[in-house]
């Protein structure tokens, strides 16, 4: 008979096994494995491990799936940051760093002893500038679907459950149908994957909801921030299982972490 | 007619079937031989009976349908209320304590996640008519057994008390806004939340010590923790919950599972119905509890005369999960179950009877029913994993697939020769 039965998670550490260790392997040395956020996170996030005395690997650029320290105490993988509260909830990661957006958009389960001292950014609902010429004003058709009735709403003060149904276009449709919904507002939500500057100038949305450091991209696009969501910054995530079981490990990091965080 | 299956359910066969079917079994029989009686309660039942003893998050995640009258109903999210009702309704006159075990299906509609279908396993106890620390102790203890029969060598069992919390919030005196802000911070065990929680509550000293402490009231050192858990102790309510949990870990010396304990007072996510010690069994490599538990000593009341009652339930799947992730990746291929020997009966009634016989001494054997020449049977014995042949010539010739793959005749059958039903090759075989 064929071997019927494959855990599902098994599958790709299969492929190839001779360049990582395996999941009992890893397991069983009980050593810790961190996720860490490509991109925008990943350059602080390696120099905060390495302030804080941690190992880490010294090749980044690797295509391997999971990065062991210059050390090897502990284990890396690089994920989407989207993805990072996903492994540490499921036990794939004990550990993980990411914007705390994230966090609470995924709503994982898991526990976030510490925020750290980088990645600060806001998530905010922006919309176009009053009065400022839609850069698709030759359509005057097109500018008023783009402003409808939430233009009054725009302005900075005038409460946003004024508006009527706005249309949305975000990455974060959780948080903004709850930051909405608190307000009584039952907004339209457009979620996108990305350059979400572009719903209003291209009319499919009357506001955006989306990440700001500075605010040049939203300058550039025409865009003025309304109100603010959230402010975040990156932070520590531990699995909740892993937390009790490697409890000794995981709280020496915390230690380490928080020196830099106080 | 695709033949697909709903999102959220599976079918399981093969070895799977088996060693779920076989696990259950373990669990059951484990359960039994600590005086708990087998209960089976419906499948669903009426929405009003279910719904009102849970919290937001298993309320929201309910299959809900309508029966013909009207009247809502609801596929059982877990076992423990609808036992909770068995024992409250209609079996509150028999003596008291009643001890009830149970396994089977129960149905959320949540995001499936490794060892969690939609449609899932549970296995538990429940121990009804029972306040004092020692039944708590027995839960516990009995819990760990479970694991350990499961194959999990090294779970940790994390223990809370829900009633030192809400004691604690009773002492405090919050608003709605402010118990959230707490509970959030707890929930999440953030430290930066927890400190805006104390910056922006006015709090007596006393109060203020006792929510710094809390962070401090997670570990493995049970006493140092109780002992530093009574000196910010606020409230009667405070004080009972942590007598209580002394009791409870003098009351399990004798089970012998100190290792495996450990405390956290923050543990504060729960099903809403628990009234005392909670607790959940967690496993390296499975990144979610295998087991919960607690005491609810509010819940029969709901049904008929108040009774305390303390139980868990162990998640089957993710018993499973837990145990192959442990064992690594060969010991699932090492588990194969020895198929059933395969007889052809050659159209002799001598042969049934021979095989009836087999059977009666547990011997597993399926018969040929297509009057299969011999050749025909050892291709199916060999594409379908048979080890045993047995063909009928005036007595059963015994025929055993060697290393390559041959079938080999060994002569007449002897008894003794064939697999016992429940027998399985190498791992298993030395447990």
């Amino acid at each position: 008979m064929t071997q019927a039965t494959v855990a599902p998670i098994r599958g790709q550490a299969r492929t190839d096994e001779r360049s990582q260790p395996s999941v009992a392997d890893r397991r069983n040395k009980q050593s810790l494995l961190f996720a860490l956020p490509k991109g925008r996170l990943a350059q602080d996030s390696l120099s905060f491990l390495e302030r804080a005395g941690l190992s880490i690997p010294t090749d980044t650029e690797s295509r391997k799936l999971i990065l062991p320290a210059a050390d090897g105490s502990i284990g890396f993988v690089m994920a989407k940051p989207r993805d990072v509260p996903t492994y540490v909830e499921h036990g794939a990661a004990d550990l993980g760093i990411c914007g705390l957006d994230v966090v609470r958009e995924t709503d994982r389960a898991v526990y976030e002893p510490l925020l750290l001292p980088f990645g600060h950014c806001r998530l905010s609902v922006a919309g176009p500038v009053e009065g400022a010429a839609a850069p698709r004003a030759e359509s005057p058709d097109a500018a008023d679907l783009a402003v409808k009735p939430a233009s009054s709403a725009q302005l900075d003060g005038t409460p946003l459950r004024y508006m009527s149904q706005p249309r949305i276009a975000t990455e974060y449709p959780r948080l903004t149908r709850q930051f909405f919904a608190e307000r009584g507002v039952n907004a339209e939500i457009i979620a996108l994957g990305g350059s979400v500057e572009l719903g209003p100038i291209l009319g499919l949305a009357d506001l955006i909801v989306d990440v700001v450091q500075t605010g040049t991209t939203l300058r550039m696009n025409g865009l003025i921030e309304i109100r603010t969501i959230l402010e975040s910054q990156a932070v520590l995530i531990v699995n909740r299982a892993s937390y009790q079981l490697k409890a000794a490990e995981i709280n020496r990091i915390i230690e380490r972490m928080r020196l830099l965080t106080t | 007619m695709n033949g697909h299956v709903p999102f959220g359910v599976a079918d399981y066969f093969w070895d799977e079937a088996s060693r779920r079917q076989g696990l259950l079994d373990q669990l059951m029989e484990t359960f039994r031989g600590w005086g708990y009686g087998d209960v089976i309660p419906p499948m669903f039942e009426f929405d009003s009976t279910l719904s009102a003893q849970y919290d937001d998050r298993l309320r929201s995640g309910m299959y809900r349908f309508l029966d013909r009258d009207g009247s809502t109903l609801s596929l059982r999210p877990e076992f423990t209320t609808p036992v909770a009702r068995l024992v409250g309704a209609r079996l509150h006159d028999w003596p008291m304590p009643q001890r009830f075990c149970y396994g089977g299906s129960v149905f959320r509609y949540l995001e499936p996640q490794a060892g969690r279908q939609r449609e899932f396993w549970q296995a538990g106890g429940e121990l009804f008519g029972a306040p004092d620390p020692a039944a708590d102790a027995e839960i516990l203890a009995l819990t760990a057994t479970a694991l350990k029969v499961a194959g999990l060598t090294q779970f940790r069992q994390i223990v809370g008390h829900i009633r030192y919390y809400r004691s604690l919030l009773e002492a405090l005196m919050l608003d709605p806004q402010q118990t959230q802000q707490l509970q959030w911070a707890l929930e999440r065990k953030s430290e930066p939340l927890l400190e805006e929680f104390l910056r922006d509550t006015p709090l007596r000293t006393g109060q203020r010590q006792a929510v710094e402490t809390l962070p401090q009231l997670v570990g493995e050192n049970v006493d140092a923790i109780l002992s530093l858990a009574e000196r910010h102790i606020q409230n009667r309510g405070m004080h009972e919950s942590l007598q209580n949990l002394r009791g409870i870990v003098d009351a399990l010396i004798g089970y012998d599972i100190h290792d495996s304990f450990v405390i956290d007072l923050t543990e504060i996510r729960n099903l809403g119905y628990y009234t005392g010690v909670s607790f959940e069994a967690v496993t390296p490599g499975l990144g979610t509890a295998v087991a919960s538990g607690g005491r609810y000593d509010d819940l029969v009341g709901r049904f008929g005369p108040p009774q305390p009652a303390v139980g868990v339930a162990l998640g089957v799947d993710r018993l499973l999960v837990a145990r192959q992730r442990q064992d690594g990746q060969d010991a699932g291929a090492g588990q194969h179950r020895i198929q059933p020997a395969l007889a052809l009966p050659q159209g002799s009634p001598d042969a049934l009877a021979r095989v009836q016989r087999l059977r009666q001494a547990g011997m597993h054997i399926q018969v040929d029913v297509n009057s299969w020449p011999v050749d025909a049977a050892f291709a199916y014995a060999a594409e379908t994993d048979v080890r045993d042949v047995l063909v009928w010539d005036d007595g059963f010739q015994h025929h055993r697939r060697d290393e390559r793959g041959d079938y080999v005749l060994l002569g007449p059958l002897e008894e003794g020769c064939l697999a016992v039903g429940t027998e399985m090759f190498g791992e298993e075989l030395s447990k």
